[in-house]
């Protein structure tokens, strides 16, 4: 007991820095979004959001979103599922470079498929010729997107099914199982809420991206603007509210995702729980 | 279903799993395959049942060449060590699962499925417990499930890996005789691996002992444990006292004693080893011939009809344990520090493996 009463004081102490630094970082940011966007009333924020160019940012926003998930969806499982129930050469290699993208700065990551499809790029002579813009158009955003959330749903399903180990297949394949019917029935229902933990964070960042999306996109309004590159524009032209009521919109996005991801975490702790929980009570076989 | 394996191979980098193992499981016979951890007893029985590929060798089913087909249709039931039961489905769901994923030309309807499920579940007394999670059941209740999930695809032979392991004594103990009597009921070829040499010969028609990726012997458990083939066998089925000597013309010389060794006619000079199994001594107050080996009581454990004596060897300090019979040890009235005699009853010797000409049976 007098070991834990001596250590209130650092436990308070830890909880009260934690807690000032989280409005300070965070919580004042927000309310601060929130305020500035509604500066100029409701009226005001009504138009920013509705104006065209806003509109199409946010359509853009979530092509972008809605393409890049799935693909990495796709990726991600396919090299978690590769990576934790095979044994082969280069396996700690592939690890690595599933991360790379964590690694390397955003900018770089843009700066890259410019250096690739850009103009002046390797593939910028025959794509001219096609007559394919893939750098200051969708197609560069969707792919720096995709580059950059890659190891989200790789990095949160790989630990989960090294853990569960690969007997439940095995045990599928020896009743007769064909691989589709052994992934759908029994591989898929074991990682759904680890997998959709990794897709909701994948998308949280599909739509936030910045960096990367700011190098490819040649800013193009109405085109090639995704939300957070117009709240950005907004911003430099002096459109405070405007750029906040846009960046609240943003914000909201965030903020469900968020609400999404807890409750995902909730359900993934349950399903935790009902596995391990009556394991401690064996019963009395009647042989 | 009868299963042929020969000369099977199987490496992992450098180390040698299997070393031209041949094995014979006649159709309907209840096999343990019995070695210490490491000996290839679970190797083996994942390359009969193709979850693991073979370097060389070949695996025939019925005399039907099996080794390059897959495992999806080799037809097997596998029971895995922690059963590897699918966690999210029912038991129902579980045994069922091997129905439900056949081709739709082959698949039994649903209440076809349900009456196999439904049987099974009374096979193996889980009639009332088919809408539980296996995470809502005991050890011993998951293993019944996983052996009726193996039994629904009608299996042509069926591979238990270490089916008791996880499980505690009493319902091991329990389980093993079930499963001997469901083996006589449904009489399907089976295969079992296990390190446990008492439920090895408890359980099984057939024993094939194991050591270092080889097959040491095999045969009845009465065999294999009255006739050891090898001194590993010997050592591993019972306990065994060991004493190192010289063989010469038909004797065992260990120190100052002389053992006979019958067998060993024509020997000259030779290390040996002497296996004594701890009942197969008898202990006197006083010396009873050149064949008695001297000793001092150091522990008596007398509980039950056996009593269990540590005694060291007055010579060389080495322990012998020897199990007498409650009634002998009444009688002779042993105490701790007491002097005593022990006079092997059946002994059998076997060359050092340095030596040329090892093992020549009794």
């Amino acid at each position: 007991m007098a070991a834990t009463a001596e250590r209130k004081v650092v436990r308070w102490t830890l909880i009260g820095i934690a807690l000032v630094f989280l409005a300070l970082v965070l919580l004042l940011p927000l309310a601060l979004v929130f305020s500035q966007a509604f500066a100029k009333g409701l009226p005001a924020y009504w138009e920013a959001i509705k104006e065209p160019d806003a509109l199409s940012a946010a359509k853009l926003t979530l092509l972008v979103a809605s393409i890049a998930v799935p693909a990495n969806l796709v990726f991600g499982v396919a090299a978690a599922w590769c990576i934790s129930k095979f044994e082969f050469w280069g396996k700690n290699v592939l690890i690595t470079l599933i991360d790379l993208p964590f690694a390397v700065s955003p900018v770089i990551s843009g700066m890259i498929f410019v250096l690739l499809f850009g103009a002046q790029g390797w593939f910028g002579g025959w794509l001219f010729e096609q007559d394919f813009k893939i750098i200051f158009a969708v197609p560069g955003i969707v792919l720096a997107t995709t580059f950059v959330t890659a190891p989200f749903v790789a990095r949160e399903l790989i630990p989960l099914m090294q853990e569960q180990g690969s007997e439940e297949e095995e045990a599928a394949i020896v009743l007769g199982a064909s691989g589709w019917q052994t992934f759908l029935r029994v591989t898929l229902p074991n990682i759904k809420w680890g997998l959709l933990y990794g897709l909701i964070l994948c998308n949280a960042r599909a739509m936030g991206e910045f960096g990367a999306v700011s190098v490819v996109s040649g800013h193009i309004r109405g085109e090639t603007n995704t939300l957070p590159l117009h709240v950005e524009i907004l911003y430099n032209e002096y459109a405070f509210a405007a750029s906040f009521a846009v960046a609240s919109v943003l914000t909201l996005l965030a903020l469900v995702t968020l609400a999404l991801k807890t409750l995902v975490e909730w359900q993934q702790r349950r399903a935790v729980a009902e596995r391990v929980g009556p394991d401690s009570t064996p019963e009395r076989i009647a042989a | 279903m009868s299963i042929e394996v020969r000369n099977l191979r199987k490496a992992f980098g450098n180390f040698v799993a299997l070393d031209n193992v041949s094995l014979d499981v006649p159709g309907g016979e209840l096999v343990a395959l019995l070695g210490p951890s490491g000996s290839g007893k679970t190797t083996l029985l994942r390359i009969i049942a193709g979850l693991e590929p073979a370097d060389q060798g070949v695996i025939r089913f019925h005399g039907e060449d099996a080794t390059d087909q897959p495992v999806r249709e080799r037809q097997v039931g596998f029971v895995f060590q922690h059963y590897a039961l699918f966690r999210h489905m029912s038991v129902f769901e579980n045994i069922a699962f091997g129905l439900r994923v056949r081709p739709r030309a082959v698949r039994p309807s649903n209440e076809e499925i349900k009456d196999t499920v439904m049987g099974l579940l009374r096979l193996v007394q889980l009639e009332a417990l088919g809408q539980r999670r296996p995470s809502e059941l005991s050890g011993g209740q998951r293993q019944r499930v996983a052996l009726a999930r193996a039994l629904a695809v009608k299996p042509k032979v069926l591979l238990l890996d270490e089916p008791f392991g996880a499980l505690d004594a009493k319902v091991r103990k329990e389980l093993r005789r079930w499963l001997r009597r469901l083996h006589e009921e449904v009489h399907v070829t089976s295969v079992f691996v296990t390190h446990d040499q008492e439920e090895a010969l408890e359980v099984s028609d057939r024993v094939v002992i194991m050591n270092e990726g080889r097959v040491e012997q095999s045969g009845t458990p009465e065999e294999v444990y009255e006739h050891p083939a090898t001194p590993f066998v010997y050592g591993f089925l019972g306990d065994v006292n060991l004493f190192h000597g010289r063989i010469d013309r038909g004797r065992v010389k260990v120190g100052a004693s002389e053992l006979e060794a019958p067998e060993w006619a024509e020997a000259r000079d030779q290390a040996g080893v002497a296996y004594v199994r701890t009942y197969d001594v008898e202990l006197t107050p006083s010396s009873s011939g050149i064949s008695s080996i001297e000793a001092v009581v150091r522990h008596v454990r007398a509980f039950g009809p056996v009593v269990r004596l540590e005694l060291d060897r007055t010579e060389d300090g080495s322990s012998i344990e020897a199990h007498i019979a409650r009634a002998q040890y009444d009688r002779l009235g042993l105490t701790k520090g007491q002097r005593v005699f022990v006079s092997p009853t059946s002994v059998r010797v076997f060359a050092r493996p340095s030596d040329p000409g090892s093992a020549r049976s009794a």
